[in-house]
């Protein structure tokens, strides 16, 4: 059972790294509070599921070509909507809640309520430890790491990546140096939409595809990346690892409990913004006006 | 100027009386985005026109034609979505008769309504006995509900033991022993809970040995923990109560993982034709229990579901039993020679019908009987993407029962 | 006194006239009592009584929210855990106890306000998005513990065969509106006090409230326990004339529609949210009910509520005040847009707004 608990927690880890990292970027630069981040995510899993199995593409070509709508979509939803009210905080929260909704109601009228499956990239499991993995799982999890390590170089080893952490550090100072914050800003959103429709692609296939597939994993990255700490990738990475170690422990302590899974998870981000109050990496937006 | 004047006259006593009633409106009631709506709507619409093209529905020497009125709760989302609608459908679209509902939290508060202005009302989706029990502990208010469809959970327990009965002996041969170990998966729900214990309790008395119990949520879009650790109790059976997208899950995660229990027991989703589609291929050998399929359960089921496929181009789902529902409505209100709720009521309570889902007859609770010659029910396999009908075997078109081939 | 009734009419018609009636944003608020007080005998439609008496109850959670997101800057995500408490404590309350739903609405909001206690306590130190974010945990939370006890709370189906309050639809409904009346005049008169200044200043910044010698954590516990009971009153009125206490009552997309509701509204206002909530709740129903539209009901809201805020991002009714009042420059108070002169100081109002335009 031990094994069970150890290969399950860093699966399941993993598909929820790649959700919270993109979250966690938009927040740490722009200081949007994006709810709409998981709706990219389904929008880019429902346009796979179009190319994929309707339009019948290669699976490599469909995956890229959702990505980049999605995220040429974020980018335009960004200019169009979230642009003309950044300077109302609670505006621009409504504006993503809205959007949310809207790509919801728009699937549902589109696809239907039923569920769809996406086929896996790579059929089959393997075994490790004794524990039967699919290959898809590995897949994210591998995806995970190489979307992980990209953005760390993109960040700390490109001038994109500096101006990003500048901003992110302190906004007027920035402008002040010269830096275009608005472009920089909508940089940042088109790259964590990447990320969220790289982990709609990948992900999708392990879970099913409906209008509303998009609200439980919400509730679950958000708990990850408070937990981690707002604007921190490595509190992103190291939050999706214990909700998905303290789930699989959940289900495995207490079968009987496993629906529980979720409400234990958010208990324990409660408990630790008790300790912590802003998570375990977080930075204390002490001098923000 | 005489004949003109007499037909103006005519005419204005005519008016009114012509529209004291030209129609029968029977409100439908469903989610309508979602595929238990579109099928509420899918079975009245071929009710409506099957009556329509007999001319309508004869009430004390009148024929009335029937009219449907389409009313979306969107249930699934809101239940005061569901209350508006439902309140709406009668006083703004003054329906005669109600027929619907599905989520079980919103019909037991449509219910409420609908009694309040004792207006007759069919449930068609909601299982949950709590609707029946109203009936029995409040008979004056509630008497003018009627569970057309599904049966009630409680009965949902002995039907799948008596599928499940069937299928242990060739289970046990397949096998080669004679106490296969079953582990119960059902998702967290009240439903499940009297199903539960019948199976902690039954399960042994039927030589079956219980691993235990897993219960994720019925949304729960990830369930490969639960499926490690019965895989490691090394489970021969998983016993499934899923109601929710769980169910698709599950079905596809078992599939996936080449896992050698095989899936018995209720799995609403796998009722769906989507489902094959929903777990990528990977749902074989998933078995459910099941209201409608193309079997003779009785002389009109095969027919309904032909002409239902070749109207609809998909198949029908239990919510499609709005259509037992009109036309047992019909057959009530041409006996009774009236559209009065309470003068329905006794005739309603004696209803004994052949609709497509069995031959329907009420208990005291309002609830359908269950049982063989009454509303049997089914169980469904799905064998390389196909939904094949396998219990009960008396019944006509009913195949044999498939067990993944031994590794 | 003379004549008690004279003296009555008088002193109304005085203040009627100068305090109300004066401006065009009071007035509006007059007419809007009035038409909620004569609503069932100016159109005794039951449907439409059912939307305004649902529309009644929403209005008051909308306004708790205020309260505390608004005006003490506690933007909470999970606001329905309070509606939900109320809810679930007065049809346990009814049903187990048999106590009449007039006295356990009032135990709802007591429950309500108890929770809003302890989650005020338990975010004491958070700030911003944090507390934002983990108020959302806790509805999510109580609704897996109501889940994990199911023959007491009814598990996914709730607790159902509630009594109403009253016993008639027109009672119900004036037991909603009385209940909004009450307390949205309540919590704007608590908003408008010396209470409200120091919400103000919390929100504003804390750490110069703090040093200024305010006991700050005292003042938001305070906060959240009156906006949760609040809360918890329109949960348990709520499940009451619904006759069915769910989990609906506590789901995520309530404490989204709550946060929609008054940003829309405009925040810290009391009656923004009031308005958005009369605004958009039967304009959502009303356009469900074509069918062409209806099952596009909620894109239609989403689609409404984005167009809107991009014209008027503060909200709806800071914008409508912004067109029909104008601001005297010298005494600072609100005057009808139309005036020439200030009607307090007779500052003139029209070069300063010439200004102001160009």
């Amino acid at each position: 059972m031990l094994q069970d608990i150890l290969v399950t927690g860093l699966v399941n880890g993993g598909v929820y790294a790649l959700l919270a990292i993109g979250f966690s970027l938009v927040f740490g630069v722009a200081r949007i509070v994006n709810i709409a981040h998981t709706a990219f995510y389904m929008l880019a899993a429902y346009c796979f599921y179009t190319l994929l199995v309707t339009a019948k593409l290669n699976v490599v070509l469909a995956a890229l070509i959702a990505i980049a709508a999605v995220t040429a979509l974020a980018a335009l939803c960004y200019r169009l909507v979230i642009e003309p009210v950044r300077s109302h905080e609670s505006a621009v929260l409504i504006a993503t809640i809205a959007l949310g909704l809207i790509f919801q109601e728009l699937m549902l009228v589109a696809f239907g309520g039923n569920f769809l499956g996406i086929p896996s990239a790579i059929d089959g499991v393997v075994s490790f430890l004794g524990v039967s993995i699919p290959y898809q799982r590995l897949l994210i999890l591998v995806v995970a790491a190489a979307v992980l390590a990209a953005t760390w170089v993109v960040l700390y080893r490109t001038r994109l990546g500096l101006a990003i952490r500048a901003t992110a550090n302190d906004l007027e100072v920035a402008n002040l140096m010269g830096m275009d914050v608005n472009r920089v800003a909508m940089v940042a959103v088109a790259l964590s939409v990447a990320l969220a429709a790289i982990a709609g692609v990948v992900v999708a296939p392990v879970f099913v595809v409906d209008p509303l597939m998009w609200l439980a994993p919400l509730v679950t990255m958000l708990a990850i990346v408070v937990l981690g700490g707002l604007g921190s990738l490595k509190g992103s990475l190291l939050g999706a690892l214990i909700i998905g170690y303290v789930e699989a422990i959940t289900v495995f302590a207490l079968p009987q409990g496993a629906f529980l899974k979720g409400a234990v998870a958010l208990s324990i981000m409660v408990v630790v913004l008790l300790v912590r109050p802003e998570g375990l990496f977080g930075v204390a937006f002490e001098e923000e006006r | 100027m005489l004949r003109s004047s007499l037909l103006a006259v005519v005419l204005v006593t005519a008016a009114p009386l012509s529209q004291a009633q030209s129609t029968l409106k029977i409100a439908i009631l469903g989610p309508m985005a979602f595929v238990q709506g579109e099928n509420h709507w899918a079975g009245a619409e071929m009710a409506r026109d099957e009556i329509n093209r007999g001319g309508g529905i004869s009430v004390g020497g009148k024929r009335l034609p029937v009219e449907l009125v389409r009313i979306d709760t969107n249930e699934i989302q809101s239940v005061p979505d569901a209350t508006n609608a439902i309140e709406r459908a009668i006083t703004r679209d003054k329906a005669d008769f109600l027929v619907g509902g599905f989520r079980s939290e919103a019909v037991l508060a449509m219910q409420e309504i609908a009694m309040d202005n004792k207006k007759i009302f069919l449930g068609a989706g909601a299982a949950h006995s709590k609707l029946g029990i109203n009936v029995e502990t409040n008979y004056d208010r509630y008497k003018y509900w009627f569970r057309v469809t599904p049966v009630k959970d409680a009965d949902l327990v002995r039907q799948s033991f008596a599928a499940l009965g069937e299928v242990a002996a060739q289970i046990r041969k397949q096998l080669g022993k004679d106490s296969p170990k079953v582990a119960i998966l059902a998702e967290k729900a009240v439903w499940v809970e009297g199903i539960v214990a019948a199976a902690q309790k039954n399960l042994p008395a039927m030589k079956m040995e219980v691993l235990g119990l897993w219960q994720p949520s019925a949304v729960a879009t990830d369930v490969t923990a639960e499926l490690a650790a019965i895989d490691r109790a090394g489970a021969d059976i998983v016993f499934t109560l899923l109601s929710g997208p769980v169910g698709i899950v599950v079905g596809r995660q078992m599939g996936e993982r080449g896992m050698k229990a095989i899936a018995f027991g209720i799995n609403v989703e796998a009722q769906k034709d989507a489902f094959w589609q929903a777990t990528a291929s990977k749902g074989n050998y998933v078995s459910t229990l099941e209201t409608i399929a193309e079997v003779e359960i009785t002389p009109k089921t095969v027919p309904f579901v032909r002409a239902f496929k070749a109207r609809f181009k998909k198949s029908p789902t239990y919510n499609a039993g709005t259509y037992d529902a009109i036309m047992l409505l019909k057959e009530a209100i041409e006996k009774a020679e009236t559209t009065d709720a309470d003068k329905l009521v006794p005739v309603l309570e004696k209803t004994v019908f052949t609709g497509i889902t069995g031959v329907i007859e009420f208990d005291k609770r309002h609830d359908p009987l269950w049982g063989p010659g009454k509303v049997p029910g089914l169980a469904v396999q799905w064998q390389d993407g196909e939904k094949v009908p396998f219990w009960p075997p008396q019944v006509k078109g009913t195949r044999p029962f498939k067990m993944p081939a031994p590794k | 006194m003379k004549n008690p009734l004279a003296f009555a009419a008088r002193w109304a018609w005085v203040n009627l006239k100068n305090e109300v009636l004066v401006l065009p944003s009071r007035t509006l608020v007059a007419a809007w009592v009035l038409a909620v007080l004569l609503l069932p005998y100016a159109w005794p439609d039951p449907y439409v009584l059912r939307i305004v008496t649902l529309t009644c109850l929403f209005a008051i959670f909308a306004a708790s929210w205020d309260l505390l997101a608004g005006y003490a800057g506690q933007v909470s995500f999970g606001h329905a855990l309070f509606f939900g408490a109320g809810a679930y404590t007065s049809a346990l309350a009814s049903l187990k106890l048999g106590l009449s739903p007039w006295i356990t609405v009032w135990l709802g909001a007591a429950l309500a306000a108890l929770a809003g206690l302890v989650v005020g306590f338990l975010c004491l130190r958070l700030r911003g998005a944090y507390l934002s974010l983990a108020t959302l945990a806790f509805p999510l939370i109580a609704t897996g513990v109501l889940f994990a006890f199911p023959g007491f709370s009814g598990g996914e189906l709730g607790i159902s065969g509630l009594r109403p309050v009253a016993s008639t639809r027109v009672g119900n409904y004036y037991v909603a509106a009385i209940a909004l009346l009450a307390a949205a005049f309540g919590l704007w008169k608590l908003a408008d006090s010396k209470f409200g200044l120091v919400l103000h200043a919390i929100r504003d910044d804390e750490v110069a409230a703090r040093a200024s010698g305010i006991n700050t954590p005292r003042y938001k516990l305070v906060v959240f326990t009156i906006s949760a009971a609040v809360a918890g009153l329109a949960g348990a009125l709520f499940a009451h004339y619904l006759r069915v206490a769910g989990p609906s009552a506590l789901e995520v997309a309530l404490s989204f529609q709550v946060v929609i509701w008054g940003v829309f509204g405009g925040v810290a206002t009391i009656y923004g949210p009031v308005a958005a909530v009369f605004i958009l709740y039967p304009l959502t129903e009303w356009l469900g009910s074509f069918k062409a539209v209806g099952e596009l009901r909620l894109l239609a809201f989403a689609v409404i509520v984005l167009a809107v805020l991009l014209f008027m991002p503060r909200g709806i009714t800071p914008w409508v005040r912004d067109k029909i009042e104008a601001k005297c420059q010298r005494c600072k108070q609100r005057n009808g847009a139309w005036r020439a002169q200030c009607r307090l100081c007779g500052a003139p109002l029209k070069e300063l707004r010439a200004v102001r335009a160009g």
